[in-house]
């Protein structure tokens, strides 16, 4: 008996009890289209995450810290200009640069706005995570006097279009405070001068041990406020006037921070070459790096907070990220929290794929009710059958086969049916995004593998329900079949 | 016992348990059929034919005994092998006909050729040129329901020798019938054996098997009790 031949007794079988048939098939329907729209769902919010790090480069991006706590300073190393070129030197890096940022008042048009500036060479401007310009170009490394601003800049000045800053200028102008200022104010600040002060101590006194501690306290605390009078007010401005020259995104990824003007290395380094930004912050980071009185003028002495590491994508993130850290750095890759993306969303498809397998499991009880029904009803013809000579693994193959037919049946109907819900309650989803000004993104995704996921699925489940009467119907003695009816 | 046995059984004992009661349906049957031969076997209801003609086809299993297919015993064989046995070479008749009722005429005695390995085509060719030669070529695509009792007992008759089986087992094939159809279902039967094939008839009419069997046995209370020529079939087993 081949397949052809099973199949159409199937057919044949099935479509004499056309209701019973249809009210199984459409069990399995149900169960399958559930299946479908729930996986479609999960899948497409995957696919929806999944493109989002494609296009901004994050599978391929990862962020390096020197070590918080350092235990031995020997194997906790700065992350300095000497380091940036050892990580440039691991294999598979393309690009390595620091997070370089500094605070800066920006003159648009008649608007100043306290903002910041982040210095990149241009071959990091050109990398999938900054290239994402809705006006104007990205600057090569000829560029100087030039800078890409962000959308949430122009929205602060209050420029609708894009379009309308490309090949404006604008100022910026940074307060730098300079270790000279505050050691000048340490010796004279307010008009009071150093012989001043000595004036006022009693010379008579300091023979008095309480006196002697109590002028020591009070001129320590003076000098320190001095100190921090003249580097943190009496600073230098430094402005520059730039072409804006692109006009980035909106919006940040996890820590692949990007400031609000973003402007050439050597265009940075005029700013930085005075000294320490003004901030209190920026203070207290040069204080904390040890860098508060080294000479700002020389760049190999920096050090920085946060570089950014750009690899060849054919190169995995582990060997990376393991090259880095045997140096002494932390690392943060978009990649490891993308397989952690992708290891929630296995578990939330795995889970929706329970509840469809559950409705499926039900509809299997139809399947296993039907075919039961149909060998009681058929035992005369399965006796018959074997009096014809048909095997055992003919008779299982003819009920197994029906039941594959209903599985089948209802599994094409289901993927069917499932899909089209999915079309509509996207088309749905979409006019919701449409009219509250969300980026519109497709939330449902049926790929073939689901739709053969589905397939398999929905016919196995069906077999499997159908193994049982089938195996039931395999052993029914022709004997007693025939006497019976006889 | 003929001398060129197709099959024979030694012995045959088939003993069913109901509760605590084992019924003898047949013990200790020793025969043989022919090649060719045309053997009746009468007897009253519940004297063991119809268990007997069961172990034949091999559609049961003896309690013990054996039923031999020339050397080969078919106590032996595996279930596939019992199936490919029925498949090649057994037909059966019954009396109630057992043709699938949503089947037609034709699509019934194509069936008969879907376990051997017949060619969809060929089953069709052989389905077409039997029932023709039986007389029901305008019947072939009528279900079992449209037809007469004698009509249908040939769709049934079609059905078993379709396949070109050594022999047919037929099983009161008169019994539901009236006078004129039991009459051209025997004649029927007659012609096929004529032509070559064994034939063993169950009955309980002794008239018809005297008339067209070669050959008789009588049978009571599962063994048998008389074995001869039909013309005397009286004689005593030996």
């Amino acid at each position: 008996m081949t397949l052809r031949d099973l199949a159409l007794i199937a057919i044949g079988n099935l479509w004499r009890m056309k209701l019973r048939a249809l009210l199984t098939i459409s069990g399995v329907l149900i169960a399958i289209t559930a299946f479908v729209a729930m996986l479609s769902f999960g899948v497409g919010n995957q696919q929806n995450v999944e493109r989002e790090f494609n296009k901004l480069g994050l599978l391929t991006t990862m962020q390096v810290y020197p070590r918080n706590k350092p235990s031995d300073s020997s194997t906790s190393p700065k992350l300095d200009r000497l380091a940036l070129d050892r990580l440039a030197q691991v294999p598979g890096v393309n690009l390595v640069y620091p997070f370089d940022a500094f605070s800066v008042v920006v003159t648009l048009h008649d608007t100043s706005i306290s903002s910041k500036a982040q210095a990149l060479p241009s071959a990091a401007v050109k990398t999938k995570l900054y290239s994402h310009l809705v006006a104007g170009t990205s600057f090569d490394s000829t560029s100087l006097h030039v800078a890409i601003v962000s959308e949430e800049l122009l929205k602060q000045a209050g420029i609708v279009s894009p379009d309308s800053i490309i090949g404006r200028r604008i100022v910026l102008s940074v307060k730098v405070s300079t270790i000279d200022s505050a050691l000048a104010h340490l010796l004279a600040d307010r008009g009071e001068t150093m012989v001043g002060r000595v004036k006022r101590v009693r010379i008579d006194s300091l023979f008095h041990r309480n006196y002697r501690t109590r002028v020591l306290r009070a001129e320590v605390s003076a000098a320190l406020r001095r100190f921090l009078n003249g580097f943190l007010n009496a600073q230098q401005v430094i402005s520059d006037t730039l072409t804006v020259c692109g006009v980035r995104q909106a919006g940040r990824v996890g820590r692949a921070h990007a400031e609000q003007i973003i402007i050439p290395v050597a265009t940075a380094a005029r700013f930085n070459s005075v000294g320490v930004g003004g901030s209190p912050t920026e203070l207290f980071a040069a204080m904390s790096n040890g860098t508060l009185f080294e000479d700002p003028g020389d760049p190999s002495g920096r050090t920085f907070s946060q570089a950014t590491i750009d690899f060849d994508p054919k190169v995995l993130y582990k060997t990376v990220r393991d090259s880095v850290e045997a140096m002494g750095f932390r690392t943060f890759s978009f990649a490891a929290q993308f397989e952690e993306i992708q290891r929630f969303f296995l578990y939330f498809d795995v889970g929706l794929a329970v509840v469809g397998l559950i409705a499926l499991l039900t509809a299997s009880l139809g399947i296993v009710n039907t075919m039961v029904m149909s060998i009681t009803e058929r035992r005369r013809e399965i006796g018959v059958l074997k009096s014809l000579g048909a095997y055992e693994r003919d008779i299982r193959a003819l009920f197994l086969v029906e039941s594959g037919v209903i599985g089948l049946l209802g599994t094409l109907a289901g993927i069917f049916v499932g899909w089209g819900i999915s079309r509509i309650v996207s088309a749905v989803a979409q006019a919701y995004m449409r009219r509250e000004g969300i980026p519109e993104m497709d939330v449902f995704a049926t790929p073939a593998w689901l739709v053969l996921t589905a397939l398999a699925v929905g016919l196995g489940v069906s077999l499997l329900a159908g193994y049982y009467p089938a195996a039931r119907a395999s052993r029914v003695d022709p004997v007693e079949a025939l006497r019976n009816d006889s | 016992m003929p001398p060129d046995p197709y099959l024979q059984t030694t012995g045959l004992c088939r003993h069913y348990r109901r509760g605590p009661t084992v019924v003898k349906a047949l013990d200790g049957v020793t025969m043989a059929v022919g090649r060719g031969e045309y053997l009746g076997i009468v007897g009253s209801s519940g004297s063991g034919k119809t268990t007997l003609l069961n172990l034949l086809a091999g559609l049961d299993t003896p309690t013990s005994g054996s039923v031999s297919l020339g050397d080969v015993p078919l106590t032996a064989m595996s279930r596939r092998e019992l199936a490919a046995y029925r498949a090649r070479c057994v037909g059966m008749v019954f009396q109630s006909f057992n043709l699938i009722a949503h089947a037609t005429a034709l699509q019934n005695v194509e069936m008969a050729l879907l376990f051997n390995g017949t060619p969809p085509r060929e089953r069709r060719r052989r389905a077409t040129a039997i029932l023709e030669r039986l007389g029901l070529a305008d019947r072939m695509t009528h279900h079992p329901a449209d037809l007469s009792g004698g009509e249908q007992q040939r769709v049934a008759v079609a059905r078993a020798i379709v396949k070109k089986p050594e022999i047919l087992f037929a099983d009161e094939p008169t019994g539901n019938l009236d006078f004129e159809n039991a009459l051209e279902i025997a004649s029927l039967l007659a012609t096929l054996n004529k032509e070559g094939l064994a034939i063993v008839l169950v009955t309980h009419n002794l008239e018809m098997a005297q008339q067209y069997t070669q050959r008789t046995i009588r049978m009571q209370y599962g063994v048998i009790l008389q074995t001869g020529l039909p013309g005397n079939a009286g004689a005593p087993h030996p």
